[in-house]
C-alpha cells in the first residue's frame, strides 16, 4: 500500500476499516495531529497500522508544510487600523490659538503624544501611556467649557486649556512620588514650550512597577 | 499641577509578556481610555488577524479588510471584554465571524488568491506565501472546504490551537469541532491523494 493509489484506496468512502479493524479516520486524526511516532501497543505490532500511518504520514506533510509558511503582514495594515480610530476618537481639538494670521489648532492626540514621550524620557519612567480620548478628566473638561467655546472653534475646542492624563509604570526602587511630580514638572514645561498651551493640567496615576530591562541592569 | 496616584504592582516574568507588559495590562489601560495601549496589541495581533483571515478567505485584499474591521471592531467592543479568555483567543472569534460574514455576503466568490500576485513584481516585497506546487494545493484543498469546515481546519491544523479553544472560538462544542475536523480531513486528504 504505496504511492498515491495507495492514499486513494485509504480514504475513498466505501473504504473498509483496516483488515486489523482499526478505523482511517482515527489513524488520519493520530498523523495530522503530529502523533504519527506514538504509536499504542496494537499499531507497533500491526503492519497495517503501520503501513497506513506512513502513507498517510507523506499525505499530510504538505498541511505541515503549508502551516510553517510565513505570513507576512500587509506594511500598512497597523497604520490603517489606528488612522481609523484615530478618526473615531479624535475629532475633540484641545487647543486653538487664534493668531493675526489665522488659527492654529492641535489635536488632542498630538498634545497626548508630546506629553507621553516627555514623560519616557523622566529617569526611572518604564512605560508611559496618555490618554487622548474624550474619557475622565479630559471629558469633564471639555463639558465645563462648553459655554465658553470659540466661535470658530470645533465642537469640544478648550482654548489654551489641556488636561493631559497618563498612566505609568515606574522602575522598581524609585522614589514614585518624585518620578510622578518630575513628570508633570517636564511634561507641562514642555506642552507650554513646544504647543504653547498656557494652562496645563497632568494628572498622573502610577499603576505599575517594573524591573528594568536586562540590559540595563548593573551586574 | 494635576493629580498623582500610585497604585498597583506587578512582577515580571508572566506568560505572554513582552518588555514585561503583558497583554491583560494593556487591554485594562485600553479599555480606560488610552489609545496607544490598543495601539501596542494592535501591533502584537494584527498578524494574527490577517493571517486567520487570509486561510479562511484565500485572497489578500479580503483578509486585510477583514483583519482591519476585526480590529477596530475589538476596540470598539473592548468595553464588553471581561478578560474571561486571553486577548488573543477573544480576538481570533471576532477574525472568524468577520471572515464567515464576509463569505456569506459572496464577496469575490470563487477568486481564491491565497498565494501572492506574481505577476505584478512590485507586490512580491510583501509576498505571504512562497509560491509552490505542494502549498497551492493545499490552499486550493482547503478553499474548496465549506465555510464551517474550513475554520476549524485552520485554528486547528494551521493554528494549532486545542480542540477546547477552537470550540471556544467557533461558539460550539469540543465533539462538533472534531466532527468537522474528521469530515474535513477525509476531503483534504483526498484531494491531495488526487493531487499527488
Amino acid at each position: 500500500m504505496t504511492g498515491p493509489s495507495g492514499a486513494r484506496r485509504l480514504l475513498d468512502p466505501a473504504s473498509q476499516p483496516l483488515p486489523c479493524g482499526a478505523g482511517v479516520d482515527e489513524l488520519l486524526e493520530q498523523v495530522a495531529d503530529g502523533d504519527a511516532d506514538r504509536l499504542t501497543e496494537h499499531q507497533r505490532t500491526c503492519p497495517h497500522c503501520r503501513a497506513a500511518i506512513a502513507e498517510l504520514r507523506v499525505l499530510w506533510a504538505p498541511v505541515q508544510e503549508y502551516a510553517r509558511q510565513p505570513v507576512r503582514l500587509p506594511r500598512l495594515l497597523r497604520a490603517s487600523v489606528l488612522r481609523q480610530l484615530d478618526r473615531l476618537v479624535h475629532d475633540v481639538w484641545y487647543t486653538l490659538q487664534l493668531t493675526d494670521t489665522g488659527a492654529v489648532r492641535v489635536a488632542a492626540r498630538v498634545v497626548a503624544a508630546v506629553a507621553r514621550d516627555a514623560a519616557s524620557r523622566v529617569p526611572g519612567v518604564r512605560v508611559a501611556l496618555g490618554r487622548s480620548t474624550e474619557a475622565g478628566s479630559a471629558g469633564l473638561v471639555s463639558r465645563a467649557t462648553t459655554g465658553h467655546l470659540h466661535p470658530h472653534a470645533a465642537v469640544g475646542v478648550l482654548g489654551r486649556t489641556a488636561v493631559v492624563d497618563l498612566a505609568l509604570a515606574v522602575s522598581y526602587g524609585e522614589p514614585v512620588h518624585q518620578v510622578a511630580r518630575e513628570v508633570q514638572r517636564r511634561v507641562i514645561a514642555e506642552l507650554r514650550e513646544n504647543l504653547g498651551l498656557q494652562s496645563v493640567t497632568v494628572n498622573v496615576a502610577v499603576d505599575d512597577v517594573a524591573a528594568e530591562p536586562a540590559d540595563q541592569q548593573q551586574h | 499641577m494635576g493629580k498623582v496616584v500610585a497604585g498597583g504592582s506587578r512582577g515580571m516574568g508572566q506568560d505572554g509578556e513582552v518588555e514585561g507588559f503583558d497583554d491583560a495590562y494593556l487591554v485594562r489601560r485600553a479599555q480606560d481610555g488610552y489609545l496607544d495601549a490598543y495601539a501596542e496589541l494592535v501591533n502584537r495581533h494584527s498578524l494574527l488577524a490577517y493571517r486567520v483571515a487570509l486561510r479562511i478567505l484565500g485572497h489578500h485584499q479580503d483578509a486585510e479588510d477583514v483583519a482591519q474591521d476585526a480590529l477596530v471592531t475589538a476596540w470598539q467592543q473592548l468595553p464588553q471584554f471581561r478578560g474571561e479568555s486571553s486577548f488573543s483567543t477573544w480576538l481570533y472569534r471576532i477574525v472568524t465571524r468577520r471572515a464567515l460574514n464576509w463569505i456569506s455576503r459572496d464577496r469575490r466568490h470563487g477568486s481564491a488568491d491565497v498565494l501572492p500576485e506574481l505577476a505584478d513584481s512590485s507586490a512580491q516585497a510583501d509576498i505571504a506565501f512562497e509560491r509552490t506546487e505542494t502549498v497551492g494545493a493545499v490552499a486550493a484543498a482547503i478553499q474548496a472546504l465549506p465555510p464551517a469546515q474550513r475554520v476549524v481546519v485552520v485554528l486547528h491544523h494551521l493554528e494549532g490551537l486545542p480542540y477546547a479553544d477552537v470550540a471556544a472560538i467557533t461558539a460550539s462544542s469540543v465533539a462538533a469541532v472534531r466532527s468537522q475536523l474528521y469530515r474535513a480531513r477525509r476531503a483534504l486528504g483526498s484531494a491531495l491523494a488526487e493531487w499527488r
